[in-house]
């Protein structure tokens, strides 16, 4: 049987049997249908009723000494005759000739409503304006008004200060705040017209401009704020239930062992569950989504909850599922990982509820407002997708390389994590709960010498360098004045920690073999020849590739400014400097870690091109600028190619060294592109040149030739066996 | 033929000290053969038997199940083998039918040949009954009887069973007894360990008397009764287990 028929066995098995839980069955189906709708009705009703109720209390309006009661009087006596007769005004039987010009009944007419006048409102006397003050305070009237002197405007000559007095923090002393301002607004401005009026002046005559605030924020931007956190909630949550049933549950119930002893291997069996907890997972998203949108679209709540009276974007939810689906991907497989640490349901419980904290302060962070899909926030676990969910439903455009980042990102976490599952769920220390603690499962006295790290830890602790990489290429990423060479002297110190002596560190402590591990051994000599060759002439196709991606999709902004800033950094250095940091250090460092921790822990577990492949992509990832992704990645696969058939890592660092250092010399010495063919213009876009054909065709196939030289097995009177020692 | 040589495994004590829960174990069992591992609680039949399936790891030593190394051929062993122990959970929510269905496919059989085999199996071992329950609702005979189908399904030369009978009825035990010695009679290699002396006297061809780890005596039941000098199993049992002497395998 096939990887793919057993994985499909067991898939359609776990599902089946996940799915004739009753308390699956709950979580996933009940819950969402029943209990949304409910808690939405609820919720959203009991608000708009609060808001309702307020707007429509009789106000108790305070005011310090007797004088000021009777002014207020007299004002919402106006205002309410006032109203009284713009409403006649408004029937358009009763108005015929209402003139279009009075500016009033225009305004009104867009409002479609007149505010509710304050004629109930009572009038609360205090003794002095301190006093007032203090009642508001202490909430004994929500809202007062302080007269500057003892009468109403009577000429045009005087003035009249008016003080709203509220606690703005509290809702009931903002409405009442805004129903006293706006009764105060509209007296101003029916003066204001009478007053012109008088004179025979327009409107223009005092409000030269109108200005009017036109909001184009997406008509749900509520629920695009609120949406994507409810849904990764719920995602979690579907995932929850049957991450612990397929692994803890599987072990509590006693059928791990018979699971065990079949002759399926462990990966295969982590891969089927993980395809289930995501499916249930998608389906109770599906579900939660569907549901939020029916109770929103059949209960009315557009107006409610759709911030600016707009309709609920029905197409976009169809946008955001999609969306779910890598982060639901990523969700089940860290929740596969961290239950297949427990032995028990009530233990994966425990383990479940930090990681869920853990998870929600991403997301969080992805959901406030301010928050772009950019920069760090590009490759944050968890948070990138919730913010791809946000950008889709607030309408806001998001690039392709964008999208590219956040999936490929994603697939390295949780890839990492389902190796990490895959290698937990064996362990004898978490199938059988006599055979020692769990301590013993991270003890380095228990732990084995091996020759090559596990797939799970080498891919574990380069998904966790990813973020780290990032985090510190930004750190160290200069401002737009400043040239690079700060970053290169911290990426020269940087690099060979994180990339090499960390996992040479790792590796020391779980007992693997450095030497096997780096592939450091002499190679034949015609894979050096091969190295050369290839180092020589890759930069040729890659050139190419380069500016025909340019010519079809553009250059961003970002990746111009940098390869502008690093081009005054190579300039700015010694030539020797600048090749030591931007070629030998590379050569390197890179390559000890993509070519050696990471190849050969993916060598552990699985054939040649599937390895070769995922560590080109992983490689490509790390280059952050998903622009270059498709060269580096290309060069990722030549160079694990290489290593793979020499069996040794040198052939790949000369390879590297070479490749970069005729991209530092490029730059040193701009001479040589007028040797090539190239355009010999001081300008920076000459690189993006097409390189003359008989180059290509030379570069071509020299490069062609180092790659069949690096075909040839590494011990020609021994069969290659690329994944004997795993 | 299963050889176990010099097998070693030990855990790792809360305390951050080590237990040897197996001891230098060394034997063999060959085929048409039911070798009977014996040993008060904690003696380490479990965890050999374990390590004799792949489910653990032997810290030294090696084990081979039909030529095939348990430390370096995982995924062989796993095919010659059928295991069985007494607390082996079922899916609850799978009938029988499904359950022997679904490991048959897990053993590399296509659908008919999966089909097949579990219609062949249910009726040998008299599961028609309850073939379609879901295993939840089964008694523990039932359970066991279903357990030892699945154990089958890919009708492997070799069987090794910790305590399949232990808390069932004598109907359920006289079925899987008897299913024991019929494969044994078809030529499998077969290792058991049991609690019930009785049992294992009529049933085993050679015992393994395990003491902390270690093999204190092996044989037959005739050359045991010689070592020892008393005739019934139990009393053989108690007082090898108090002489505390431990033989080794080259002694047997």
């Amino acid at each position: 049987m096939t990887f793919t028929h057993r994985i499909r066995t067991i898939y359609v098995k776990e599902l089946i049997d996940i799915l004739r839980d009753r308390r699956t069955l709950i979580a996933m189906i009940v819950v969402p249908i029943v209990l949304y709708p409910l808690l939405m009705l609820g919720s959203v009703q009991a608000v708009s009723y609060q808001h309702e109720a307020m707007e429509q209390e009789a106000l108790v309006i305070g005011v310090a000494g007797d004088r000021h009661r009777i002014m207020l009087s007299q004002l919402i006596q106006f205002d309410a005759a006032a109203l009284a007769s713009e409403e006649a005004l408004l029937d358009p039987e009763s108005s015929p000739n209402s003139s279009p010009h009075d500016s009033r009944v225009v305004r009104l007419t867009e409002a479609k409503e007149l505010p509710a006048p304050l004629g109930d409102a009572k009038v609360q006397v205090f003794d002095s304006p301190e006093d007032l003050q203090r009642a508001i305070r202490e909430r004994v009237v929500p809202v007062g008004l302080v007269f500057d002197g003892d009468t109403l405007v009577d000429s045009i000559e005087r003035q009249v200060k008016v003080r709203v007095h509220a606690d703005y923090e509290e809702p009931r002393g903002t409405t009442a705040g805004r129903r006293v301002e706006e009764l105060l607004l509209r007296t101003n401005e029916r003066l204001q017209d009478s007053r012109l009026h008088e004179r025979g002046l327009p409107k223009s005559f005092l409000e030269p401009y109108t200005v009017e605030t036109v909001d184009l924020s997406a008509p749900s931007s509520v629920l695009g704020q609120i949406l994507p956190l409810i849904l990764i909630l719920m995602t979690i949550t579907g995932a929850i239930y049957p991450a612990i049933d397929l692994t803890a549950g599987e072990r509590e119930r006693g059928t791990l062992e018979s699971l065990m002893v079949c002759p399926v291997p462990v990966i295969d069996l982590i891969v089927g569950k993980f395809l289930v907890v995501t499916t249930v997972a998608i389906m109770g998203a599906a579900l939660n989504l569907g549901s939020v949108t029916a109770t929103v679209y059949f209960g009315g709540f557009d107006q409610v909850i759709a911030s600016t009276g707009g309709q609920v974007p029905m197409a976009k939810m169809l946008f955001i599922l999609v969306a779910l689906i890598p982060f639901a991907v990523l969700m089940s497989a860290i929740m596969i990982a961290v239950c297949s640490y427990a032995r028990t349901f009530k233990e994966a419980q425990n383990y479940v509820t930090p990681v869920i904290l853990a998870v929600l302060i991403p997301g969080g962070i992805a959901a406030l407002p301010a928050t772009r899909l950019e920069g760090i926030m590009l490759v944050m676990p968890v948070g990138n997708m919730v913010l791809l969910a946000k950008e889709l439903l607030l309408g806001a455009a998001v690039g392709p390389w964008e999208v590219v980042m956040v999936l490929l990102s994603t697939t390295l976490y949780a890839g990492a994590a389902v190796a990490v599952a895959a290698n937990v769920f064996g362990q004898e220390s978490v199938v059988f709960s006599d055979a020692g603690s769990l301590r013993g499962a991270f003890s380095r006295k228990m732990m084995k010498p091996s020759t090559r790290p596990t797939v799970s830890l080498s891919l574990l602790v380069t998904a966790l360098l990813f973020p780290t990489w990032f985090f510190v290429q930004s750190a160290l990423s200069p401002g737009l004045e400043e040239a690079a060479v700060g970053q290169l002297y911290g990426t020269a110190w940087l690099m060979p920690l994180l990339f090499v002596v960390l996992p040479v560190a790792i590796l020391i402590y779980w007992k693997v073999e450095i030497v096997k591990t780096f592939s450091l051994r002499m190679p034949r000599g015609w894979h050096f020849a091969a190295a050369i060759l290839i180092g020589l002439s890759a930069w040729i196709p890659a050139h190419e590739v380069n500016v025909l991606q340019r010519s079809l999709l553009g250059t961003p902004q970002t990746v111009v400014q940098s390869a502008e800033r690093l081009v005054e950094a190579i300039k700015f250095l010694r030539p020797e400097m600048a090749i030591l940091l931007l070629a030998l250090s590379p050569a390197v460092c890179e390559e000890l870690l993509f070519r050696g921790f990471l190849l050969g822990g993916l060598r552990s577990a699985t054939g040649k091109w599937p390895a070769i492949v995922a560590s080109a992509a992983v490689f490509g990832v790390f280059h952050f600028f998903v622009f270059r992704f498709a060269v580096t990645a290309g060069l990722g696969v030549i160079l694990a190619y290489l290593c793979w058939q020499s069996r040794s890592i040198l052939p790949a660092m000369v390879t590297h060294a070479l490749h970069n250092t005729l991209g530092v010399l490029s730059v040193i010495k701009p001479e040589w592109q007028r040797w090539i063919g190239l355009p010999d213009d001081p300008d920076s876009t000459t690189e993006w040149a097409h390189l003359p054909l008989w180059l290509v065709m030379a570069g071509c196939a020299v490069l062609m030739l180092g790659l069949y030289l690096s075909s040839r097995p590494a011990d020609p009177d021994r069969r290659p066996r690329p994944s004997a020692d795993a | 033929m299963v050889i176990a040589n010099n097998l070693v495994k030990t855990f790792p004590n809360p305390d951050g000290g080590e237990k040897r829960a197996v001891d230098g174990l060394s034997f063999r069992v060959a085929e048409g053969q039911i070798y009977g591992l014996l040993g008060p609680n904690g003696a380490g039949k479990t965890t050999t038997l374990r390590m004799l399936s792949g489910l653990m790891a032997p810290t030294s030593g090696t084990a081979s199940l039909a030529g095939y190394d348990v430390a370096t051929q995982p995924q062989e062993v796993k095919r010659v083998l059928g295991f069985l122990t007494a607390n082996t959970g079922l899916y609850q929510r799978l009938s029988a039918r499904e359950l022997l269905v679904y490991f048959s496919r897990l053993h590399g059989m296509e659908r008919d040949a999966a089909n097949a085999r579990a219609e062949q199996l249910i009726a040998w071992l008299g599961i028609d009954d309850f073939s379609h329950l879901r295993c939840g609702a089964l008694s523990t005979g039932q359970k066991q009887r279903v357990n030892i189908a699945r154990a089958l399904v890919a009708d492997p030369p070799i069987l090794v069973m910790d305590e399949p009978t232990l808390g069932l009825d004598v109907l359920s035990n006289r079925v899987i007894l008897d299913f024991i010695k019929r494969e044994r009679h078809a030529g499998k290699t077969i290792i058991l360990s049991t609690h019930y002396l009785d049992e294992a006297e009529t049933m085993c061809d050679k015992i393994g008397l395990l003491h902390d780890g270690r093999l204190v005596a092996e044989g037959d039941l005739e050359s045991l009764r010689g070592v020892s000098g008393e005739h019934r199993l139990s009393t053989i049992f108690l007082k090898l287990i108090q002489a505390n002497q431990p033989v080794g395998a080259a002694g047997a």
